[in-house]
């Protein structure tokens, strides 16, 4: 542990009723003020920024025996309030977008039409959406679902929380998917620059 | 659903950059703090913790929360002495 930092664990333990709250107090505004720079200009308000402390202080205490002392114990607290304050940001942004309307069979759907001025082109990028389309069918209704969720702008805890599942899952879902994707591509003998060009992405 | 060509513009992205991850998002949590000190001090990323700047540049969650965290933590406040 950073033993030029005050020692909060002791602190925040000790039996002594005036030394724990004082240490409690100055955590929490710590927490308060961080979090004030990274979420208000998020567009969140002062109150968002002050349940989210006061919920990661408690949350702290609760875990302050499993903190192992890699980083300092300022740097582990605000890492959790911090992700309280995303998920619960992004639970309340996503709160009104469902996923019902996205099946296995009717997502990730690609249009293959032309776009390009030369013919050359417009063969190379159909057989290259051809591929992709391909791929796509090869993988499982739920990565289809995830990932086009994904593409949908919805992050993995948000779709988690959506589908019953969790967040490991879903990511390993996704990543499996595009793990797919890539390999499937490189088989296939594909430069990506060349894929890149054709298809119009990459700019 | 068909996919947009912005969508399709960051599947093609994302599926090009994909690269092995032997951790999940609670792996990198647990180290995320170290790693987040490590950055503000412009400090070498040690190659122990290479799985973590992996699994960052795979889990654009996880990427969002680094940055956030990031800004928490430099926002000019010292921890109450």
């Amino acid at each position: 542990m950073d033993t030029t930092e005050r020692d909060w664990v002791t602190e925040l333990t000790s039996d002594d009723h005036d030394v724990r709250q004082g240490a409690i107090g100055d955590l929490r505004t710590f927490l308060v003020r961080g979090l004030r720079s990274a979420f208000l200009k998020k567009g969140v308000d002062e109150a968002f920024c002050e349940d989210i402390a006061q919920d990661a202080t408690i949350r702290v205490l609760d875990q302050i025996d499993k903190f192992e002392g890699r980083s300092k114990l300022t740097t582990w607290a605000m890492t959790i309030a911090v992700r309280l304050a995303v998920n619960e940001f992004r639970r309340k942004r996503f709160q009104d977008v469902s996923l019902e309307g996205l099946s296995g069979e009717d997502t990730l759907r690609i249009d293959i039409s032309s776009g390009h001025e030369s013919p050359d082109a417009n063969i190379m990028r159909t057989t290259i959406l051809e591929t992709l389309k391909s791929l796509i069918e090869d993988l499982s209704d739920k990565q289809r679902i995830a990932t086009q969720a994904l593409l949908e702008g919805m992050p993995v805890d948000v779709i988690a929380e959506k589908t019953g599942s969790n967040r490991n899952a879903v990511y390993k879902l996704v990543h499996d998917a595009r793990k797919a994707l890539k390999k499937g591509f490189d088989q296939a003998g594909y430069d990506w620059q060349d894929i890149h060009t054709a298809v119009g992405t990459g700019q | 659903m068909t996919l947009s060509n912005e969508q399709l513009n960051i599947l093609m992205k994302i599926v090009e950059g994909t690269t092995a991850d032997s951790i999940d998002c609670d792996g990198c949590f647990g180290r995320i703090a170290e790693f987040a000190e490590l950055e503000l001090a412009h400090k070498t990323i040690p190659e122990a913790m290479d799985k973590v700047r992996n699994h960052l540049q795979n889990c654009p969650c996880c990427q969002d929360e680094l940055n956030s965290l990031l800004d928490a933590l430099a926002s000019k406040q010292e921890p109450p002495a």
